[in-house]
């Protein structure tokens, strides 16, 4: 009975040599190609993965599932017994015509390419494109597109070729980060003592702050109503959370316990009169 | 020997295995921990240092013959683990003459780990640092290719005798110059991870550190290698960083 079906199926020819049987046969092929290049995939990322770094990860991913693909594809146009020499021939002119058409497409893809082969950032990576206004962790270099997470949860797709040629600013890439603030005291304060409080207020609380080098502290303007003090204290990279959003907070804390004021602006107005 | 804590006249519990058979408390400085049985398979783990901060924990057990053990560790977890190289700053200069050697003892923060031991195996149940002021982070070397550190401010021990207990233990320091100059030392940076840590009562003792001055081609380097030192102490357990994670497997596509 099935021996009967593939007779008459390879008797049904439609194109040419090509029957609606060997037509069945690539197309099992092909899908059978797709399950195996997920499977494999998915196996990759299940056992091996978690071992490497996240980048690699990534590219030995892809490097496994468009194998599959490329050699399920192959497998595909041998058994159609199609001559892929006749069409890289035709093809050659078919290139060009497709080039133009496709012009950002292949731009995007090679730098794509130039991307992995460059890295001027990995997965997972915290990144700032201030030509975009984008920063936030880096978490895929596609084919066409890389994905960046932004600090708010939403992901942005920005295309290849955009990402390869703006200014990139790895926040990840030094050991140590730099955290800064600006606090004004009264001019009848003490700016030795301000500072020398403030010092012990960091080194005391905020145990993320690094002893070496030593919290610095710059008088940055004497302004209309304060002494200004520009104070810059470091970090390790990754706890920024730790160091920047409570600096100001401790500062406070710091003159607030010894007594020192931070001034509200002032105006001396003078009457016509006076 | 018993040490009494200065704030709460407890006698403070020393290093060591504690059957956990019932209920178990430790007393170290600043800080209480209590285990209590609360069914034939379960404990319960609380803890609370001097900052108020409560650690609370179940723990599922198997075996009955259950041990705790308390141990001196290396002071890498507080105020979180981000590198395996420790600074040690000291308080006075060490000068050495050229082509001369010298021996000197240090103290060395430690952390005290809390490991659950049964069936010959430890885990890592806890730590805890009874000095979080002398637990900090330091730079080696500059912001864009310098070494992150654990820091500490330390000063010169007399001998392995002179651990402040439950807050520093007490390493070795053989320095030799081989410099045809005479040369200053105020900090050493070493990988700790390297160094095991011993315990007695309430003291530690810390692998030692061998560093050579010398002249490497055009370059004076300091060469820093660890010495391991033969004691009857016993030595602490390694402790094993384990972060809570949640697991989830999906079917295939």
């Amino acid at each position: 009975m099935i021996l009967e079906l593939l007779q008459s199926l390879s008797e049904m020819q439609l194109v040419g040599e090509l029957t609606v049987l060997s037509l069945l046969i690539g197309g099992i092929i092909m899908a059978g190609g797709v399950i195996i290049a997920k499977i494999a995939k998915l196996l990759f990322h299940k056992y091996y993965a978690p071992s490497l770094p996240k980048d690699t990860a990534q590219n030995i991913s892809k490097l496994i599932y468009f194998g599959i693909l490329i050699i399920s594809f192959l497998g595909f146009t041998s058994s159609q017994g199609i001559d892929l020499s006749g069409i890289m021939v035709a093809g050659g002119i078919f290139a060009v015509v497709i080039g133009f058409a496709t012009q950002s497409v292949v731009s995007n893809l090679i730098s794509g390419l130039f991307l992995i082969v460059e890295k001027p950032a990995k997965h997972g990576d915290t990144i700032e494109l201030p030509d975009m206004g984008v920063s936030g962790t880096l978490l895929d270099i596609g084919t066409f597109s890389s994905k960046v997470r932004k600090f708010d949860g939403t992901v942005t797709r920005i295309p290849n070729e955009k990402f390869f040629t703006s200014n990139i600013r790895s926040l990840t890439l030094s050991t140590v980060r730099r955290a800064d603030a600006t606090v004004g005291i009264s001019y009848e304060s003490d700016v030795d003592t301000a500072i020398s409080v403030m010092k012990n207020e960091i080194l005391q609380t905020m145990p993320f702050i690094l002893q070496i080098p030593e919290p610095e502290f710059r008088i940055d303007e004497l302004g209309d109503s304060s002494v200004n003090i520009h104070v810059f204290v470091w970090h390790p990279r990754d706890d920024w959370s730790n160091a920047q959003p409570i600096l100001l907070n401790t500062l406070k804390r710091a003159l607030d316990k010894s007594g020192i004021e931070i001034p509200f602006p002032q105006r001396v107005i003078w009457s016509g009169k006076d | 020997m018993k040490i009494m804590d200065t704030d709460s006249d407890v006698a403070l519990s020393n290093y060591g295995l504690y059957d956990l058979e019932s209920d178990l408390e430790l007393f170290l400085p600043n800080t209480v921990i209590k285990f209590h049985r609360i069914s034939d398979n379960a404990f319960s783990y609380f803890r609370k240092n001097s900052e108020g901060k409560i650690i609370e924990k179940i723990i599922p057990v198997k075996s009955q013959n259950l041990k705790i053990e308390l141990a001196p560790i290396r002071p890498l977890n507080h105020p979180a683990r981000r590198t395996s190289h420790m600074f040690l700053q000291f308080d006075k200069e060490i000068y050495l003459s050229e082509n001369s050697a010298a021996s000197i003892f240090v103290h060395c923060p430690i952390e005290i780990g809390i490991f659950l031991v049964h069936d010959s195996s430890h885990d890592s149940l806890d730590w805890i640092t009874c000095n979080p002021l002398n637990s900090r982070f330091g730079l080696y070397g500059s912001p864009d290719t310098g070494t992150l550190c654990k820091y500490a401010k330390v000063s010169l021990a007399t001998d392995y005798s002179d651990s402040n207990s439950y807050l520093e233990g007490v390493m070795q320091i053989i320095v030799e110059n081989t410099l045809s100059f005479g040369q200053s030392i105020s900090k050493i940076v070493f990988q700790i991870t390297d160094n095991s840590f011993y315990y007695q009562n309430s003291k530690t003792i810390i692998d030692g550190i061998k560093i050579t001055m010398k002249k490497r081609a055009a370059v004076n380097i300091a060469d820093v290698k660890t010495t391991v030192l033969e004691t009857d102490w016993p030595m602490s357990p390694t402790w094993e960083d384990k972060t809570a994670s949640t697991h989830m497997e999906m079917g295939l596509e």
